[in-house]
């Protein structure tokens, strides 16, 4: 629940401009449906009608009717579903009709504009002015009726737009106090915290108190105390006050530059060049809207139809003529990886088109920075550093890592090359019953290697389905150094029983097991095709020279020990 | 007590003359440092110095553990020619993910990589078997030298500042089938350049954290356990 962050927030309260638009679903619907607004219409959701025409109010329908006393009495009522996604979209017209009138509109809620007045107010010459020109603009543009209300605080200017009216500077207090307590409900901005809001309301009218001005009048603390935050928000927004500045939506939208190729291409050289050359575009068409963007999604599309695409951070805004010659070696490296087929992803085929989306555009010096400051040297040298050995080797060459959910380490991490962005496929947040327990090892192997876990007979130890060993580990035979020279020659020796050499391991000799724990089982993914089940053994073996606790994570799959990691 | 007093006063003097001509202050010698976690500052007296290349033998847990403090502080790590290196380990001993980057096969260009990377990055820790030449390694100290970035390499490295050997380690926590890894003490033997013998240090490099049991009480009733059994014999 957010009250406990509205109750924190103290701040300055805004005078603000609020831009109704009446039943916005029902006017939202009917646009869509084509019904012009004299029509009587309703949007019916779930069991009650939750937003009503004009005309069908005059005709006595009345929101949270069930759709059958609706229809007795209008019924000519058109009844439309409920879209909040069609609500939202369709809001965008009026936001961006507004937008030309002011710069920097808050969307509250479909249906609700919210825009701060002092610096607009000013420029129209005066607040009724600037109303004025908002719902001339609204009214030619997007094509509905609005209302325009002015106060300061955000219950206040609310009230004040649903009845079309300016409240002066500093009598928000006043104009709110004879309103009734119910009025409350139209503060809160998303549908659960509007719940919550009406149910507070209506214990409030069941003590007694009937307006906003019965509830400012009680002491703060005391309210606080009996009803927790949202009492002390209720009665800030009574007072006429503001719990959160007006967020102002940004305006910007996505760039995006795409080259069709006449022919298939699949030759690398010929895809640089237009890489070079799609990047400029880019470039260009940033540079003309005074822009720069924090990430540039990459997206090409195949003979057979597949659709590739990739995100790249970019960090380059400072260094404006880099930023061309950056995306170029980005789509290069991305598409060589593709078309020699080493990164995941479709079959390789020839490519029919390239395009390159600017995405998170922000107008050019308003880059978000640091929290502290801004990005010191350090960072820019490192990725300055890292940048050039990623020219060196490749994108895949300089790896970024991430923690990610998972049981055994090497599922727990995520990797990406550097500068790429995505999101780490497991949670952290989820249980993971059975991962490993810490501490984690120090050595992960990226392929596990095979090991030979020996009971006190020099027999393979086996654990059956039910986790059951065949006898306790006595003995563990790792591979041998590849350098190991000794081990080598015994190993093509006659006396190790494969003459002539074998393709198998090189074996080094047995090492007693000091202690060992487990099994530990982990069966993961048993629906799928990449399905595994193992029995995790810390085991803790003493070196030939007595000296060194060798602490290794051996697994048991499929019949066979593999060595997972070292805790080295 | 006063003539010895201006004597005192009258030896700095001279010294401070002759660090002053010779131009070898030690403040100028020495480099900035960059933090470290104080369990590990008996290992390196000096302390982990910008310039410096430190090898360490052994222990990767050791090289990152050496590494983890200046990350916490905002310094940016480097993991070259270590593909096993397990990175859950290295966020556990607290090297900040986001200014971690792996570059594990450099390959042939291992030499170029090297440069760029120490021009770079605050902290690279270097694996075994890089396709590096004596003469790079060389090079690549004097550029670390010069950036102020701190070499670990996970083997020898011929003219290292510090070498630490980890000779002996000890697990506690496992038992015969039950337990687990819990507590590591290693022993580790320093040697370094212009220190003239080998140095010995018992490091509790892993210590169990969310241990169930307080360790006092597990000594308690072992002891007990003793008596029980002289009593009973």
């Amino acid at each position: 629940m957010s009250a406990p962050r509205l109750a924190d927030a103290v701040v300055d309260t805004v005078r603000r401009v609020v831009l109704w638009v009446p039943d916005w679903p029902v006017v939202a619907a009917a646009m869509e449906a084509g019904i012009g607004p004299q029509a009587p219409a309703a949007v019916l959701h779930g069991k009650g009608l939750m937003a009503v025409s004009a005309a069908a109010r005059a005709a006595g329908v009345r929101r949270g009717m069930r759709r059958r006393l609706a229809q007795r009495a209008c019924p000519e009522l058109v009844i439309l579903g409920h879209d909040e996604g069609r609500d939202a979209r369709s809001f965008e017209a009026v936001a961006a009709a507004a937008e030309t009138v002011v710069a920097g509109v808050e969307i509250s809620r479909p249906g609700l504009l919210m825009i701060p007045s002092a610096g607009a107010a000013r420029f129209h010459g005066s607040e009724e002015a600037l109303a004025e020109a908002l719902m001339t603009a609204v009214a030619e543009e997007a094509g509905c009726e609005s209302a325009v209300g002015m106060a300061d605080g955000l219950l206040a200017a609310v009230m004040a737009a649903r009845a079309n009216e300016v409240v002066p500077a500093g009598e928000s207090a006043q104009y709110l106090a004879p309103l009734p307590i119910t009025a409350l409900a139209h503060a809160a901005m998303e549908r659960a915290q509007r719940a919550h809001v009406e149910d507070f309301v209506s214990v409030l009218v069941r003590l007694g108190l009937h307006t906003l001005g019965d509830l400012v009048a009680l002491p703060g603390p005391d309210v606080l105390a009996r009803f927790g935050p949202i009492g002390a928000w209720a009665q800030r927004m009574a007072a006429g006050q503001d719990v959160a500045p007006p967020v102002l939506r940004r305006s910007a939208e996505d760039i995006a530059v795409e080259h069709t190729f006449e022919d298939p291409a699949e030759r690398i050289e010929q895809l640089t060049l237009v890489a070079a050359e799609v990047a400029e575009q880019l470039d260009r068409a940033l540079l003309d809207a005074s822009s720069r963007c924090a990430r540039v999604r990459i997206g090409a599309r195949t003979v057979t139809g597949a659709e590739l695409e990739r995100v790249w951070r970019t960090d380059v805004g400072v260094r404006a003529g880099a930023f061309a010659k950056h995306m170029t070696d980005r789509v290069r490296w991305q598409l060589e990886g593709w078309l020699s087929g080493t990164a995941q992803g479709p079959e390789p085929a020839p490519l029919t088109a390239l395009r390159l989306t600017a995405e998170d555009v922000v107008p050019l010096g308003r880059e978000q920075a640091f929290l502290w400051g801004g990005s010191s040297g350090a960072d820019a040298r490192a990725h300055r550093a890292l940048e050039r050995v990623q020219g060196l080797l490749g994108a895949e060459g300089v790896l970024a890592v991430a923690e990610q959910g998972g049981r055994s380490p090497r599922d727990r991490i995520h990797v990406l090359a550097w500068g790429q962005e995505g999101v780490p496929p497991r949670r952290i947040e989820h249980p993971w019953p059975g991962h490993l327990p810490e501490p984690a090892p120090a050595t992960v192997l990226p392929i596990p290697q095979d090991v030979q876990v020996l009971d006190a007979g020099g027999t393979p130890v086996r654990i059956d389905r039910r986790l059951a060993m065949s006898a306790p580990p006595t003995w563990v035979r790792l591979q041998a150094d590849p350098r190991d020279a000794k081990a080598r020659a015994a190993h093509r020796h006659p006396s190790s029983g494969h003459v002539g050499g074998s393709d198998g391991p090189v074996w080094a000799s047995p090492l007693p097991i000091e202690a060992w724990a487990g099994p530990w089982p982990v069966a993961e993914r048993w629906w799928s095709d990449d399905a595994s089940r193992r029995a995790f053994l810390q085991i803790a073996v003493r070196d030939e020279h007595g000296e060194r606790d060798l602490a290794v994570l051996v697994a048991f799959t499929e019949g066979r020990w593999v060595l997972e990691a070292i805790y080295d | 007590m006063d003539t010895r007093q201006a004597r005192l006063e009258a030896a700095r003097a001279a010294l401070a003359a002759v660090e002053g001509r010779v131009g070898a202050t030690r403040e100028a010698w020495d480099s900035p440092e960059l933090p470290l976690a104080p369990t590990l500052a008996q290992l390196l007296p000096r302390g982990l110095r910008r310039g410096h290349v430190i090898a360490v033998e052994n222990s990767t847990s050791l090289l990152l553990a050496l590494a983890a403090e200046a990350s916490r502080e905002g310094s940016w790590t480097a993991i070259v020619g270590m593909p096993h290196v397990g990175v859950l380990a290295a966020a556990r001993r607290g090297i900040d993910l986001s200014r971690l980057a792996l570059i594990p096969h450099p390959g042939t260009q291992a030499p170029a990589v090297m440069g760029a990377i120490v021009d770079g990055m605050d902290v690279v820790i270097v694996g075994e078997g890089l396709a590096v030449s004596d003469a790079d390694r060389r090079r690549i100290a004097a550029r670390a030298r010069e950036r102020g970035s701190v070499v670990l390499a996970a083997q020898g490295w011929a003219g290292a500042h510090m070498h630490l050997m980890v000779e002996r380690s000890r697990w506690r926590g496992l038992g015969a089938g039950e337990g687990r890894l819990r507590e590591r003490d290693v022993t580790v033997a320093v040697k370094g350049r212009g220190i003239a013998a080998t140095r010995r240090v018992l490091v509790a490099l892993d210590v169990d954290t969310q241990a169930l049991m307080p360790r006092p009480a597990m000594h308690q009733a072992v002891a007990g356990g003793r008596a029980l059994d002289t009593e009973v014999a």
